[in-house]
């Protein structure tokens, strides 16, 4: 099995929204059905599945294993679960295929955020004796990265406003995004600190939301589509757990991760970029050595519609759209983990013309 | 370096440190649960029905499983509050925290007639503990209509009856033909 000869043949997502009143496995369902639905398969002829999701989030110890019902596990299936977004287990479907016995893997990712308080679950990802018990979460840690990334002269609060303008407006074109709007940068300048650097529109919304891709190998692949959207190339690169172990105004794992996918082979014309708060898309821009006339985010990324576990997933599904409809020959896919950047995917995405 | 030992000094006794968490979860009942909530408040047991193998499952979980095929409120059937023991440990209660029991107790799954998935944790009643047996027929002993509530039911999968049925009363009768329960004795 060549490395570069493995494609995304379908995919689906459910519409990002504060709250549903369906269960995870629901959620999961409805975008497995589709994803099947469009890649033209019969769910048994999936021969390895793979989830992202966070009991954590959930709020049950093995919380994952009622989402499997989604997948149909009857008659038995082979499957796989990672404690990280769904892109995570779209790198492991990956690898999988490799060996060459399959051709067809399901991967999906989900999160319901609506029945918790993320600043109270996030820092317990977090070391738990300093970092924890200050309750370190999100906002405070992307806070702090905005504060690094100013005083480095690398970006200013008008670099974050012009992220924001963008995105949401952006979003006016996506069906799935939750939150879409229409301001200027000066609008959104003229607004007050929410967690000074940042401005309330500076954050994600608060998202409910799943996601699900199938890959099929080459031949397969070239059978059930004549818009095969291929993954070039895909690594993943991780840094230090602990924020104040390294450099939080640049992502050298994401340059690296990049690097390893190939983006220097050729120009990219779509990037999408899981950045969940503003500065961090400028962050991952310039790590990425992304320039004007690369358009990023045209779904409006994670600043519109931000599914824990999924909103990675959902990067790589957008941009394979824009390859699959030909907005874009090749395009740029990124996921994160952790807090502030810490972990970091990408993948590079080519169709056959 | 000194060419003499140091005199051994005390070790520090090692700091231990409690560092409790909570977290609070507030989630919202589904769709069919909801009605599974609604129904049993009214002495009714609902379930959902596949339109494809015929399960029929015992609260609905909106899809099913086997076939997953989504299934809304058009595939909801009615169960009988009479059922088959298809399982069942006794338990000698120890003390813990939250613990009300001080007696030995069974607690069993039922198989509702009608019904393709069991319940879980019931108690058996009106026979000694060490009769109980699988196969054992049993009816459902609701609670008095104005103690029922929606106590219990959750959106996670593992809905309960217990707001509005105690638990199962031996019915006196002769036990269910194996055939009609053996698939589902774990």
């Amino acid at each position: 099995m060549p490395l570069n000869d493995i494609a995304i043949v379908g995919w689906a997502q459910t519409p990002g929204v504060r709250r549903t009143d369906t269960t995870e496995t629901q959620m999961c369902l409805d975008a497995v059905l589709r994803a099947v639905a469009m890649a033209g398969i019969d769910r048994r002829e999936i021969g390895f599945t793979c989830s992202g999701s966070c009991d954590y989030l959930t709020g049950g110890p093995f919380a994952f294993v009622q989402n499997l019902e989604a997948a149909g596990a009857w008659p038995p299936i082979s499957e796989s679960h990672v404690e990280m977004d769904g892109a995570w287990a779209l790198y492991e479907a990956w690898v999988r295929l490799h060996t060459g016995d399959i051709d067809i893997a399901l991967v999906y990712g989900s999160g319901k955020s609506s029945p918790s308080d993320p600043s109270l679950l996030y820092p317990q990802q977090l070391d738990p004796y300093f970092l924890e018990p200050l309750g370190l979460d999100p906002v405070s840690l992307a806070g702090l990265q905005a504060r690094a990334l100013l005083d480095s002269g690398k970006a200013t609060e008008r670099d974050f406003a012009e992220v924001v303008s963008r995105n949401r407006r952006n979003a006016k074109d996506n069906p799935n995004a939750q939150l879409t709007r229409d301001d200027t940068v000066e609008e959104l300048l003229a607004k007050g600190y929410y967690c000074e650097p940042l401005r309330a529109h500076d954050l994600p919304p608060i998202t409910d939301g799943a996601a699900a891709l199938v890959l099929a190998t080459g031949e397969k692949a070239r059978q059930l589509t004549k818009n095969p959207v291929y993954i070039r190339g895909i690594d993943h690169r991780i840094e230090a757990h602990q924020p104040g172990f390294r450099d939080l105004t640049t992502s050298v794992s994401t340059k690296l991760a990049a690097e390893k996918a190939g983006l220097g082979a050729g120009p990219v014309q779509v990037a999408e970029l899981y950045a969940p708060f503003s500065p961090q898309e400028v962050i991952l821009r310039q790590s990425l050595g992304l320039d004007d006339s690369v358009s990023i985010n045209p779904s409006g990324g994670a600043l519109a519609s931000n599914p824990m576990m999924a909103a990675g997933l959902v990067r790589i599904i957008e941009a394979a759209s824009r390859v699959a409809d030909g907005t874009a020959k090749r395009a740029l896919a990124h996921a994160t983990n952790g807090q502030a950047l810490q972990h970091n995917l990408v993948c590079i995405l080519e169709g056959d013309n | 370096m000194s060419d003499t030992k140091p005199a051994e000094e005390a070790k520090p006794e090692p700091v231990v440190v409690d560092r409790f968490c909570t977290l609070t979860y507030s989630d919202r009942l589904s769709p069919q649960t909801v009605r599974f909530a609604e129904e049993l408040v009214a002495g009714r047991i609902l379930g959902q029905k596949c339109p494809v193998c015929g399960r029929v499952y015992i609260p609905g979980k909106g899809y099913c499983p086997m076939d997953v095929v989504k299934m809304d409120a058009s595939t909801e059937v009615f169960v009988a509050d009479e059922g088959t023991v298809t399982g069942f440990t006794i338990i000698t209660p120890v003390r813990y925290y939250g613990q009300t029991k001080t007696e030995p107790f069974i607690y069993a799954s039922v198989l509702l007639d009608g019904a393709s998935s069991v319940l879980g944790g019931q108690e058996i009643t009106g026979i000694a503990n060490d009769e109980v047996r699988i196969g054992l027929r049993v009816k459902a002993t609701w609670k008095p209509e104005a103690e029922r509530t929606t106590e219990g039911h959750s959106p996670r999968g593992w809905g309960s009856v217990e707001g509005s049925i105690d638990g199962f009363e031996w019915t006196g009768g002769p036990d269910a033909d194996r055939s009609t329960y053996e698939e589902y004795v774990i």
